[in-house]
């Protein structure tokens, strides 16, 4: 188990630092995703509940991307009125 | 006289040296019964000489015209149940996205669930098996489709299409749930009948449902962003009354509303003004400050729905830079 939730915290600190390297609204988006995924993945996995610091390091993630989608160009919603 | 009998001659024992061979040939046959005939035809080809070979060959290759078209249609004979119609053989079964507690030591399949399963033709039967086996394994009932799940089920020897095919015959069985994410990739649910000891409900996928047809050039922009939602969470929907004043979203019955028309190209430019007059860096800020209220208010799977998010931005738009809503737009038009 150990051995495991060390792995997807491994995925989840990749994320942190693909949000550094993050460029587009379209990196975001995928970053996004993987991100609700992994998630998805160690609530599963933590299914009695989840740990304290697992919790923070995914609330922290969360407010990265946040972040650097606020920091990213506004999204452009011409289209979004055709 | 002397010439016509030494042709007569010659003749006669080049006639009993063919037959004597031929004797020694079939006796070969004789001896080795195993051997194929083609062989045999061929060493006669190689001893026997003048007409025969020309008589002999055909045998040869008409076996090997046939062979290709007996195995047509031996593959057309295995081909044609899948081409069946499939009718489902459970119908409203709850597929719930399940984790396991933990490890079980013993795969155990609840008698209900073997009385369905044992409907399913072999193929069909084994995937769902394996799927079962892996669900348990990897202690939960759903996960991507594709090839990785392909291979770590066994399944190699299947080609992708195989594989989807049978995806969507369990689909169509009424045992498993496939859902597309976008393009490429695919997620499933398999059907296992919830045991509250051994499980823990994580959510509950919908079958989806057909709906309606869009306009082809709506369909190209979207690429299936709704369908990206394995789990929503009940606290993040948004309000009621605030959908209604979102200028993005058709409320049923306005798509062809001229006067809904015009309130978007009016919200759209009264957007860009906003965005002049207090200037890039000012609007910058201001999006910023959307993308934090939005993801505090409606949750994070809110701002990685593009078309949702596109939805709320313009909906804090509207609020931030004092556009009136669809309504009074309506009202001040008269």
């Amino acid at each position: 188990m150990l051995q495991d939730i060390k792995i997807l915290m491994k995925s989840l600190s990749d994320i942190d630092v693909r949000i550094m390297l993050c460029k587009s609204a379209f990196e975001w988006e995928l970053l996004a995703k993987k991100y609700n995924a992994l998630r998805d993945e160690i609530e599963a996995f933590c299914s009695s509940g989840l740990p304290e610091d697992v919790q923070t390091a995914l609330e922290k993630t969360r407010a990265y991307l946040v972040e650097k989608k606020g920091e990213l160009p506004p999204l452009d919603l011409s289209d979004f009125f055709k | 006289m002397g010439l016509i009998k030494n042709i007569r001659d010659a003749v006669k024992k080049e006639v009993r040296d063919y037959i004597f061979q031929m004797v020694e040939v079939e006796k070969d046959i004789e001896k080795k019964p195993e051997q194929p005939v083609s062989e045999n035809v061929t060493n006669i080809e190689v001893k026997a000489a003048g007409p025969a070979p020309e008589v002999e060959e055909k045998p040869v290759v008409k076996e090997e015209k046939v062979q290709p078209e007996k195995k047509e249609e031996v593959e057309e004979v295995r081909e044609k149940p899948r081409k069946k119609e499939i009718y489902p053989i459970a119908n409203n079964l709850e597929f719930v996205r399940v984790s396991y507690k933990k490890n079980q030591d013993l795969i155990t399949i609840p008698k209900e669930l073997a009385e369905l399963i044992k409907m399913l033709p072999l193929e069909e039967y084994a995937c769902f098996v394996k799927l079962y086996c892996f669900a348990l394994e990897q202690r939960k009932n759903y996960g991507y489709w594709g090839g990785t799940l392909k291979r770590r089920i066994g399944l190699d020897q299947l080609t992708t299409s195989e594989f989807e095919e049978l995806g969507n015959n369990l689909a169509a069985y009424g045992l498993l749930l496939l859902e597309q994410l976008t393009e490429n990739q695919k997620t499933f649910v398999l059907y296992v009948p919830f045991d509250e000891d051994t499980m823990v409900k994580l959510s509950t996928a919908k079958k989806p449902e057909k709906e309606p047809e869009k306009p082809a050039a709506k369909k190209a922009e979207k690429p299936a962003p709704k369908a990206a939602k394995p789990k929503p969470e009940p606290k993040e929907e948004p309000e009621t009354q605030h959908e209604e004043d979102i200028p993005g979203k058709m409320v049923e019955g306005m798509e062809n509303d001229e006067m809904y028309k015009s309130y978007k190209t009016f919200v759209s430019l009264e957007i860009d003004k906003a965005k002049m007059r207090v200037g890039r860096a000012n609007f910058d800020k201001i999006y910023m400050e959307a993308v934090k209220y939005i993801d505090k208010k409606y949750g994070f799977k809110v701002l990685s729905d593009s078309d949702k998010f596109k939805e709320y931005l313009t909906n804090y738009y509207i609020s931030a830079f004092d556009i009136p809503t669809f309504e009074n737009w309506k009202k001040s038009k008269g």
